[in-house]
């Protein structure tokens, strides 16, 4: 329990030292300062906040039928917070405490017993990672999310529909995806980038988003979940109306799982559609890798990942 | 702390542009399309004044239009902060240690840029450490909360060209490699106009009365990408760095 209570404060650290803790800022909820990145239960959101962590929204209501942009496409513009139970913590379901993660659910839908179907060696790996190498924790470095971790990021994000192209603004790290939907094929393999490369297609209502040369830096979450450059990820976004949009992805890597599988969650539209999004200055203030260090026993320090 | 906006307006109408013919195509509601993905072409993130070349890089003329001399009208004591800036540059420059680059300074790194717009926001995305500038084009005023790496933008339309006010700089961000510096109290104004199909024009005068002895104005081209299927890649400064830190254990 203390270790945990130290890691609720490494990521309230952060935010703080990142000056936004004082700012609107989308599907945190009031709650945000108490819980963190690495926060337990939601304490504090209204009734039925638990099921969602600290990242509460509410279910959104039913909304008005969805519109279309200029140039035709399904209308998702607007702020979004995202609901995939406590995937963020660990995208498989985690019914026992790890070191900084207390128990949830993932987001995982198949296999039903919403685990990643890795192979034994990638299993192995995994828990060897959140066991004595949670200082690895991409995030903890201030990278930028790969796919699909962002769908499912901290603090929700703005979605842009210029002609020919998808945006995702996230308020975490302050990054973009910008998802062309020209038709383009991939940029060649030999590229391979934390985000990877994306490109998107309307089928009727759904964006259908493909994701490859990813670099296999990123993790699905905090809890050692890795990925290798051999990911490839179909992500399938539908709105429903104004108001809620379904979301999931297939992932695929024959190197580490023995089979494909899929997450699901949804979008919410958040109530204050006037909001900004605020400068998440990551590198900045960045003092998850001594939290933890000095929290969860982490060897950060001799294995050279702090700088200073 | 600031100057009077009519003595900024009246710097601005002091070096005008050539005479603007050109007529950007419109978007879906009206306004000019500066859409698509661009870049400088020029030495300007490597020293704004009028430079020789050092090892690794280029010379390069000064993208300052006004004063006429083409240098940053510095305080006495400023100029000096510049020449230590200069001197202690490969610790000191900010953006060595992949901090957030600061405006003006995003938009002439050697890093393509993609500008989209809608009604309410143009965004301007820059390749560098996944960089984004949002401008917020509905008439709100910057906010009174904080100040941010990249400060903030409100924007709105005087004809073909984008108007960008920018307010709420950190203090921390420099111009160049040079150390070319400012403090909180800079205000920006940019202005940036298609000034032909594939180039547009940059301008942005910079006041700082801490720092300045005057506002003074930078211009310069960015260049339209026309390759065919041209998009940003990334450029993860602090991932980058890691792995040079632990190489040179």
């Amino acid at each position: 329990m203390r270790k945990l209570n130290t890691l609720n404060l490494v990521v309230a650290s952060v935010t703080a030292a990142a000056l936004m803790t004082f700012a609107p800022i989308p599907g945190a909820g009031q709650d945000k300062q108490k819980g963190g990145r690495g926060g337990g239960k939601g304490k504090g959101g209204p009734p039925g906040a638990e099921q969602y962590g600290p990242y509460y929204a509410a279910p959104a209501k039913a909304g008005e039928p969805v519109g279309r942009t200029p140039d035709g496409q399904p209308d998702m513009q607007g702020f979004w917070t995202p609901r995939f139970n406590q995937a963020i913590f660990e995208v498989q379901n985690h019914p026992t405490a790890q070191p900084g993660i207390g128990p949830g659910k993932g987001a995982i839908v198949d296999p039903a017993d919403g685990r990643i179907p890795y192979k034994p060696e990638a299993a192995a790996k995994a828990k060897e990672m959140l066991a004595k190498q949670i200082y690895l924790e991409p995030e903890a470095h201030c990278y930028v999310s790969g796919v699909p971790h962002a769908a499912y990021q901290q603090f929700g994000y703005q979605i842009v529909q210029p002609a020919g192209y998808v945006l995702f603004l996230t308020e975490y790290a302050h990054t973009y995806r910008a998802i062309p939907t020209d038709g383009r094929p991939h940029i060649s393999p030999n590229i391979k980038l934390f985000r990877g490369d994306s490109v998107g297609k309307w089928e009727g209502g759904t964006l259908v988003i493909d994701t490859t040369n990813q670099n296999g830096k990123t993790w699905f979450d905090m809890a050692g979940n890795f990925t290798t450059p051999a990911i490839h990820v179909v992500e399938r976004i539908t709105p429903v109306d104004t108001n809620n949009i379904n979301y999931e992805a297939v992932v695929d890597d024959s190197t580490i799982y023995t089979q494909p599988w899929k997450i699901a969650g949804q979008l919410g539209r958040h109530p204050d559609q006037n909001m900004e999004l605020m400068e998440f200055a990551c590198v900045e203030g960045n003092q998850d890798l001594v939290h933890y260090t000095e929290g969860v026993g982490g060897k950060a320090k001799e294995k050279g990942a702090l700088r200073q | 702390m600031r100057y009077p906006t009519a003595l900024l307006v009246s710097l601005i109408a002091a070096v005008p542009l050539a005479a603007q013919s050109y007529k950007a195509p419109r978007t879906a509601d009206g306004k000019p399309d500066l859409q698509g993905i661009w870049q400088v072409m020029n030495t300007a993130a490597v020293n704004l004044e009028d430079h020789i070349a050092v090892l690794g890089m280029p010379a390069g003329r000064s993208v300052i239009v006004d004063p006429p001399d083409g240098k940053i009208p510095y305080t006495p004591a400023a100029a000096q902060k510049q020449k230590e800036n200069f001197k202690n540059r490969a610790k000191a420059d900010p953006l060595n240690i992949c901090y957030i680059p600061g405006v003006p300074r995003v938009m002439y790194l050697p890093f393509p840029i993609q500008i989209v717009e809608t009604p309410k926001y143009v965004l301007m995305a820059s390749e560098f450490a996944h960089t984004l500038r949002m401008v917020y084009m509905n008439g709100t005023k910057h906010p009174d909360v904080a100040l941010f790496w990249i400060g903030d933008s409100r924007g709105h339309w005087e004809g073909e060209t984008l108007v960008v006010d920018v307010a709420n700089n950190l203090p921390d961000t420099w111009f160049d490699r040079s150390g070319n510096f400012h403090s909180d109290a800079l205000h920006i104004v940019e202005r940036i106009t298609r000034t032909e199909p594939d180039i547009l024009t940059y301008e942005a005068t910079l006041e700082d009365p801490q720092v300045f002895t005057r506002p003074w104005t930078i211009r310069m081209l960015l260049y339209r990408h026309k390759e065919p299927n041209f998009k940003l890649l990334e450029y993860e400064c602090n991932a980058y760095l890691e792995d040079a830190e632990k190489e040179n254990k």
